[in-house]
């Protein structure tokens, strides 16, 4: 599997979260997943990344957030993550 | 180079539509207005056997009217009789030449037209801009026969397994920008750019949330406005959230919210219209407050939602309500955007079809949500797609 820096920020019911995971795995992107609704800190940290965030899927790569399962703008993102 | 030349009369909008093709294409062109038993009118046709205009001839001789026209452009032949080999080359939509049928929508009424055209030998491209569509935005689905349970996304990866199995090319992720759909070859240019051709279309775009259209609701997507509320309902924990909407979706997300949510607001333009049962629910929870005949004015917020303002309809009083985020589901539009000029549309911008999901257009047809077919259900997109691609199959066949 390929190094990214990846991390998922995701609820269970949600299925765009798995649209989003299913397609880094595809991709064969290793990634980190926060379920939001069982760890706190790490919904705050989303909260925080998004500023003020209160939608998911919410994906960290390298140093950008992208809110919402932009298929389109992920696979550019993880372009420019993985040539740098 | 050989000349081209463009018998028309005045009024005729199809020799304005070959006029514009021909200018767009960067090709001169002699007009001869033609009226009706003039001179010009007699010798085309002699030349052309043909009392209807446009007439395009090239050094004399007669190709037809506008669709021959664009198809012997799509084709490359246009430019060959013009001595243009190199542009020949390139008009044919590179490698992938002409497709027997574009299919266009990646939810179950395209992804069940995609096989259905498959099993038919149809040489058949599917684009998408997401595979599922709307069927997505649920968790579960319990009616679809042969599953009593199941979720969305289990039963999309089916359904794609399933058409991945065909010979059907496709592309996810990609959007039609504009289509050309008159004419025997129709012609679909997708945002990146590329333009495809094909000798038939299906339109299986769906629906899409309808938005309040309201100030703060696009700035605020993501801090706070949502249309989503099974994938983000579970987040409002401790927090306020307001529902807009009171249909069936908008009493769903307040039940899902009132779970979690210190308050939730229910904000509908008119009384609620959602099943009974559910409204007999919503009425019952202590934590949500209902307002009905309120229309939503203003979205608020600093960095993130803070607020909504709403008007009563029966008195026009505002008031604020204070609130971390706002669900809005006040039903869904169709995503005709890109033939509602071409094709008969009803009141509320669905394609209009046939029993055999033809639009009225020759080689257009049209299935599922996007449509006027009275129930919107996963099961009848699928079978709708099913018939657009035999109905598309029987118009080609007989073509030939």
């Amino acid at each position: 599997m390929t190094e990214a820096k990846v991390v998922v920020y995701s609820t269970p019911t949600c299925p765009f979260c798995k649209k989003a995971k299913e397609f880094l795995t595809k991709k064969e992107i290793d990634f980190i997943d926060h379920d939001v609704t069982k760890d706190r800190d790490a919904l705050e940290e989303m909260r925080k990344l998004t500023q003020g965030g209160l939608s998911v899927p919410v994906l960290h790569i390298c140093d950008e957030i992208i809110i919402g399962f932009d298929q389109a703008r992920i696979e550019k993102v993880l372009a420019d993550c993985l040539s740098s | 180079m050989p000349s081209l030349k463009i018998y028309t009369i005045e009024g005729c909008p199809f020799c304005i539509k070959a006029k514009a093709f021909l200018a767009e294409k960067g090709i001169e062109f002699e007009e001869v207005p033609a009226s009706p038993h003039s001179e010009d009118w007699q010798r085309m046709k002699e030349k052309t056997r043909s009392g209807s205009v446009p007439q395009i001839c090239i050094d004399g001789e007669p190709l037809g009217g506008y669709s021959d026209l664009v198809y012997l452009e799509a084709t490359g032949i246009l430019w060959e009789k013009l001595g243009l080999t190199d542009r020949a080359k390139k008009a044919t939509a590179g490698e992938s030449g002409i497709y027997d049928l574009i299919v266009i929508g990646g939810g179950p009424a395209g992804l069940s037209a995609g096989i259905y055209a498959a099993r038919k030998l149809m040489k058949t491209f599917l684009i998408a801009k997401d595979i599922g569509g709307q069927v997505v935005w649920t968790y579960d689905i319990d009616n679809y026969l042969g599953f009593t349970e199941v979720d969305t996304a289990g039963l999309i990866s089916k359904f794609h397994e399933h058409v991945e199995k065909y010979d059907v090319a496709t592309r996810e992720g990609i959007e039609v920008v504009s289509v050309e759909l008159s004419g025997r070859i129709k012609k679909i240019t997708t945002d990146d750019n590329n333009i495809y051709l094909a000798k038939s279309v299906i339109i299986a775009t769906g629906k899409r949330p309808r938005p309040l259209g309201v100030p703060g609701e696009q700035e605020y997507i993501g801090r706070g406005v949502a249309f989503c509320s099974t994938c983000d309902a579970p987040l409002y924990v401790d927090l306020t959230a307001t529902v807009v909407g009171g249909g069936n979706s908008a009493l769903e997300a307040a039940i899902d919210l009132e779970k979690v949510a210190t308050r939730v607001h229910l904000v509908s333009l008119t009384p609620l219209t959602g099943d009974p049962i559910l409204v007999e629910k919503v009425e019952g929870m202590e934590k949500v407050d209902i307002y009905t005949e309120y229309n939503t004015t203003r979205i608020i917020g600093e960095q993130s939602v803070t607020g909504i303002e709403i008007v009563s309809v029966k008195d026009g009083k505002k008031q604020i309500l204070d609130t971390d985020g706002v669900f809005i589901e006040i039903g869904l539009l169709p995503n005709s955007d890109l033939v509602i000029d071409t094709l008969t549309t009803n009141r509320i911008g669905e394609i209009t079809v046939d029993s055999e999901c033809r639009t009225g257009m020759t080689g257009v047809f049209a299935a599922g949500d996007v449509t006027n077919v009275p129930y919107k259900q996963v099961i009848v997109a699928a079978g709708e797609g099913a018939k657009a691609a035999l109905s598309a199959y029987n118009y080609l066949i007989n073509q030939r």
